[in-house]
């Protein structure tokens, strides 16, 4: 796989056409039509020395038409890449949700997607198999990219043409939108000096009120929860590109670490597209469980399900250092959890003025 | 076979009831009062009972004379009164015999009778004459004609009811479409509400005996139903009439065999009239019997030299005037062969001073008569009791005593009570009134019971059951059979406590189960062709058990399943029961069959059982049948099998047997249901999936039976014709063996075909391969033809399931 060469649509087309090629010569020969796929669970992930992200391990599961679910994944993967390649061929291009109406309109009932996780999980599967990313066949997830702020100029092209946009002085206060494929975007120029990547709507404007990207000339990345492909690619091509160090502010609980992992170590789900999305380099701000004992933070006690999760990450090979071991066991111990928000207890200016700059200044990023 | 229709069969109750009754009231009296146990105690009951009476005697009847039965049964209304007939195509009978069989209740004895017949389930045809006569007044109208017989002669017979004597009231010769046969003809109360039952009765009569063909006809019927008989089904085996088995007997039984044998002694009596009696068993059964009736003599350990009790001494002093050397002798050697002894009953001393006396009369040339043999023997056993006074006595008893008791309880045992306990039953064998210390069990068990009761009242002991048990045991076993002649039979014919003891001996001694070979089972075949026959279902099964013995009485289990089909579902499974090949119409749920068939888990077998128990709720039915020479019943009327262990276990291992059959084909079926459905769902998906590839692929259109064919593991057959040389290529996916029998039907003349076998048949021509494929191998046939040809293939040997034609 090269991921991290963008396809034509020709070219995308070409090999999701290999693909329905092979399935064809199964056919011809007799055989029976299969394809093989890494098995995406958190015991098949390895870490890639190379690369420095972690990336799926030799364990495969096969789709086979021996079964007769497997020869209905193989049916809908046949109509979905006879779908995809006229999409390409038309260069228009879809949602995941709209593939999942649309197979509605297929005249073979067997062939149509029962729920949209099945879709969306076949087309990763497509993803896998024929090497083509997903903006290549020009899918789009259908909850939009993430927005940012900062001193970045940059070229975006559009439908209506090239634009070039800065992104503190031509974008409003909500900041600049990534586009479903960031790949579209060339950086001209920049004053910035690290990204600030942020999980929630809330702190990133009280970030963007209290003037922190011009103060400390950083570029606000806001996540909105587990981020999106496109923020996380943009993500890593600003610290590739601009060679800018990226750190991660999220809230103090399990399910934040996990959106750190995703940004620095890439995702389970998409693990064949690791070298392509993670930022090895990331770091974690905060708020870590330590945070919670020394700025005495308001706290939430552990759910159980909380208290799973940390122990599952304790076994996530992605998680397995020694900062994440200390912090989610000291975690365990103190059987709280903060949000970013928590931080206010102490004044709405203590995350700028106070919080971040010793972080940071920790951390060694200003 | 029986002697043409049956009789009351065991149930001796009522045949002494009978009998007894038989001189006091009127034969209708009598009828009136136990009709309920004849089996007419209701008017639709009435039918069935008459119909089943006469299709038993009828059956019985061809039977014997070895003629496969053709047996019309026909029901009209006429008036207020139902007439049956029923005709036969049996031997016919002569005029003699005709009062006999339809006219007296009760003809003749089957009382010893050991044979699997028919006629246990019933009183008779006669008891269906009765009736009709009793409730119409019509007299019974029989037709017959012997096998010899020119004409067909036609009587009426009529009961007196007083007497119990049947008259024939007309005999006339008549002109009769049959051969030879019988048919019998008579008009009673009754009515047709048990119309199914009758139906079920004639159908699963019809299971049982596939060897005959029934026509059957009623007045609800607008045609009369016929009964086929199997192709080829033979007659039953004859049965042979056994003897009873000692173990089956009861003391009534055994006083009437005592009465009647004409044998003088007993071990003559048992080995003369019961099975697997021969000398050796008889003797032991007679061992037995004594020690029961007369009981055993005690031993005790003879005197030791060190004791004071001298049975030399003893011998001597008893013996008066034989001389001195002869006395001396005498008394010398009988205290030898005593002390030989390491315990001596009273007669053993009897014989040893008998066979001593002899030799000394010979060599001292004296005589030793009765009365001194008499005292030298009191002597000498007085010595070995422990000497003359009677405390010695009783304590060298208890001495004696001592060991036996304490060998016989457990060590934790006080050996103070134990102590208690001999002693006690020291002082009741000294004091006994028979000096030969001669005990029944019975009394023994008593001299037991006494003493340890007064060991507990005494000496703060305990003795429970057990223990008790114990030392008796250990008493017993010490104590030995005595050479008594045993009574002679008709001594023992007037003593009911004697002959009482006798059974006793006979049920305690283990005697060899009873010959089995006089059973006839209708065989797993025939079962199977019989429900085949009568019930149009998807699946048969049947099985039939090896011999089993419960009681004195041998038996065999058959049980057979039919599954499917076009068998109704709605009142689940049927349960056919079968006695001796009389369905069992009346009485399901009392039957030990019923219980048997709920308390299997059919779940286990494919089969619906809400609750895991009960009967099945499928369209299934489960037919056992119950050989014996004597099928035990829960009632005199003779409709449900008892809960006899042995039996229930039987019948419970043939219908699992039978069933496991039903599951394989079950699970065969689901399986072979499920690949249909695959490969339905396949036939949909894997086409269009192929169409959208060649779409998107822009190529040829495919042909993907191949990839079909190994997805489903079938066996695949393709042609290939190139040349005018044609291939056959028989591909096996599968993971068996697959034996393939192929016929390709051409329209050229074939060559070169290889060992193929082909016939022409109007410018066609047949090529037959017949070959096996092993699993994962691929086998290609080859011929060739001349020019054009059209081929036509058919396989044979693999499910349809299972294969894939491409030819």
């Amino acid at each position: 796989m090269s991921p991290d060469s963008s396809l034509n649509e020709e070219e995308a087309r070409e090999q999701l056409l290999d693909l329905a090629a092979d399935f064809y010569d199964q056919f011809a020969e007799g055989d029976v039509p299969r394809m093989q796929i890494p098995t995406r669970t958190k015991s098949n992930i390895e870490y890639d020395e190379d690369e420095d992200v972690w990336v799926y391990g030799d364990r495969n599961s096969t789709r086979s038409a021996k079964t007769v679910s497997g020869a209905q994944k193989l049916l809908k993967a046949t109509y979905t890449i006879d779908f995809l390649a006229q999409q390409l061929d038309q260069d228009r291009s879809s949602t995941l949700r709209e593939l999942y109406y649309l197979s509605e309109s297929w005249d073979l009932d067997e062939a149509q997607f029962n729920t949209q996780d099945e879709s969306n999980n076949l087309i990763e599967d497509l993803e896998i198999v024929s090497e083509v990313k997903r903006e290549d066949f020009h899918m789009r997830p259908e909850e939009s990219g993430a927005k940012v702020m900062g001193p970045l100029l940059l070229r975006e092209q559009t439908r209506r043409g090239d634009r070039e946009i800065h992104c503190q002085e031509d974008v409003g206060q909500g900041g600049y939108q990534i586009p479903n494929n960031p790949d579209t975007i060339e950086f001209l120029d920049n004053d910035a000096e690290f990204v600030l990547c942020v999980e929630t709507g809330g702190m990133r404007d009280r970030l963007v009120e209290n003037g922190f990207d011009d103060d400390y000339d950083c570029i606000v990345v806001h996540l909105g929860g587990q981020p999106a492909r496109a923020t996380r690619r943009l993500t890593k091509r600003l610290h590739d590109e601009l060679d800018l160090p990226v750190v991660v502010f999220t809230d103090g609980d399990p399910w934040s670490y996990r959106i750190f992992g995703s940004v620095a170590y890439g995702s389970i789900k998409s693990a064949h597209l690791s070298e392509y999305l993670a930022t090895p380099e990331a770091k974690f701000v905060g708020i870590r469980p330590e945070d919670i004992v020394e700025y005495d933070l308001p706290t939430d006690p552990l759910s159980d399900s909380d208290v799973n999760a940390l122990e599952s990450e304790l076994e996530d090979p992605r998680f397995q250092t020694d900062f994440w071991e200390e912090q989610i066991e000291l975690q365990l111990d103190i059987e709280k959890k903060s949000e970013q928000q928590a931080l206010a207890s102490h004044g709405l200016d203590f995350v700028t003025d106070t919080y971040l700059p010793e972080r940071l200044d920790e951390m060694g990023v200003v | 076979m029986p002697p043409y229709q049956s009789q009351l069969g065991e149930g001796e109750g009522i045949a002494e009831e009978l009998a007894e009754s038989q001189r006091s009231i009127s034969i209708a009296e009598f009828f009136e009062k136990n009709k309920h146990m004849l089996g007419f105690d209701s008017e639709a009951r009435a039918l069935v009972t008459a119909v089943k009476e006469a299709v038993d005697n009828a059956l019985d009847a061809c039977e014997e004379a070895g003629i496969k039965p053709n047996i019309l049964i026909q029901i009209d209304e006429v008036g207020d009164y139902y007439r049956l007939v029923v005709e036969d195509n049996g031997p016919g009978i002569t005029k003699a015999q005709i009062p006999k069989i339809f006219g007296k209740l009760l003809y003749g004895s089957r009382f010893h009778k050991r044979e699997q017949n028919r006629g246990q389930q019933g009183i008779g045809i006669s008891a269906a004459v009765l009736y009709s006569q009793l409730t119409s007044g019509k007299p019974a109208k029989i037709t017959s004609r012997t096998q010899e017989g020119a004409d067909a002669h036609y009587y009426e017979l009529i009961v007196d009811t007083d007497e119990n004597e049947p008259e024939i009231s007309v005999d006339e010769t008549t002109t009769w479409d049959r051969n030879h046969g019988t048919r019998i003809e008579v008009e009673m109360e009754g009515n047709m509400r048990a119309r199914q039952t009758l139906h079920d009765y004639m159908q699963y009569t019809a299971v049982v005996n596939p060897h005959a063909k029934f026509t059957f006809d009623e007045p609800g019927l607008d045609d009369p139903l016929v009964f086929e008989r199997v192709e080829g089904a033979d007659l039953p085996d004859e049965t042979e009439e056994i003897r009873p088995h000692p173990h089956g007997v009861e003391l009534g039984t055994l006083l009437k065999m005592l009465e009647s044998t004409d044998s003088y002694s007993i071990s003559g009596f048992l080995q003369g009239e019961f099975t697997r009696v021969g000398q050796k068993t008889a003797e032991s059964v007679i061992d037995g019997f004594r020690d029961r009736h007369v009981g055993r003599e005690m031993t005790w350990e003879p005197p030791k030299s060190h004791e004071d009790a001298d049975v030399r001494t003893a011998v001597q002093a008893a013996v008066a005037n034989k001389g001195k050397q002869a006395t001396a002798a005498f008394a010398d050697e009988v205290a030898s062969r005593v002390g030989d002894f390491d315990r001596i009953a009273h007669a053993q001393l009897a014989d040893v001073i008998d066979d001593v006396a002899g030799i000394v009369e010979d060599e001292h040339d004296t005589t030793f008569g009765s009365t001194v043999r008499e005292k030298a023997r009191d002597a000498a056993w007085r010595q070995i009791l422990g000497g003359e006074a009677d405390e010695d006595v009783r304590e060298s008893l208890r001495a004696d005593l001592y060991g036996v008791v304490d060998d016989a309880t457990s060590t934790r045992k006080d050996d103070a009570a134990i102590e208690g306990l001999a002693d006690r039953l020291a002082a009741k064998f000294a004091s006994a009134d028979d000096h030969r210390h001669r005990l029944t069990p019975d009394e023994l068990s008593d001299y037991v019971a006494r003493s340890a009761d007064a060991t507990e009242e005494y000496d703060d002991a305990t003795f429970g059951e057990t223990a008790r048990e114990n030392v008796r045991e250990a008493v017993w076993s010490r104590m030995l059979t005595v050479p008594d002649d045993p009574p002679n039979v008709s001594s023992l014919a007037d003593d009911r406590d004697g002959a009482s003891d006798l059974l006793t001996a006979m049920r305690e001694t283990d005697i060899i189960s009873p010959p089995t070979d006089c059973l006839a089972p209708i065989t797993a075949e025939l079962v199977e062709e019989g429900l085949r026959k009568e019930f149009d279902a998807e699946f048969y099964a049947a099985e039939t058990r090896d011999a089993s013995v419960h009681g004195g009485d041998p038996f065999i289990v058959e049980a057979g399943i039919a599954y499917g089909g076009e068998l109704e579902s709605e009142s689940g499974a049927d349960v056919l029961r079968f006695a001796n090949r009389v369905p069992l119409v009346y009485q399901r749920g009392a039957c030990a069959t019923t219980d048997v068939v709920k308390n299997i888990n059919w779940r286990n077998y494919g089969l619906d059982q809400p609750g895991g128990t009960g009967i099945p709720t499928d369209a299934v039915v489960i037919m056992v049948h119950v050989a014996s020479t004597n099928v035990p019943f829960t009632s005199e009327s003779k409709d449900a099998v008892a809960n006899v262990p042995e039996i229930e276990s039987e019948i419970e291992l043939a219908i699992r047997e039978a069933a496991r059959d039903l599951k394989s084909f079950l699970n065969k079926r689901r399986s072979m249901q499920q690949r249909r459905e695959k490969r339905n769902k396949l036939a949909t998906i894997l086409p269009e999936m192929a169409e959208k590839l060649t779409e998107v692929t822009d190529r040829e259109p495919l042909v993907i039976d191949d990839s079909i064919a190994r997805i489903m593991n079938n066996v695949l057959v393709e042609r290939e014709v190139e040349d005018g040389t044609v291939r056959i290529v028989v591909e096996n996916n599968s993971d068996t063996n697959a034996d393939v029998e192929m016929t390709d039907i051409v329209t050229a003349e074939p060559q070169d075909t290889n060992g193929a076998q082909v016939v022409e048949m109007d410018g066609e021509w047949f090529v037959k391969w017949s070959e096996t494929v092993g699993s994962g191998e691929e086998l290609t046939l080859e011929y060739s033809v001349d020019g054009e040809a059209d081929f036509d293939l058919s396989v044979e040997g693999v499910a349809d399931e299972l294969l894939t034609v491409n030819a």
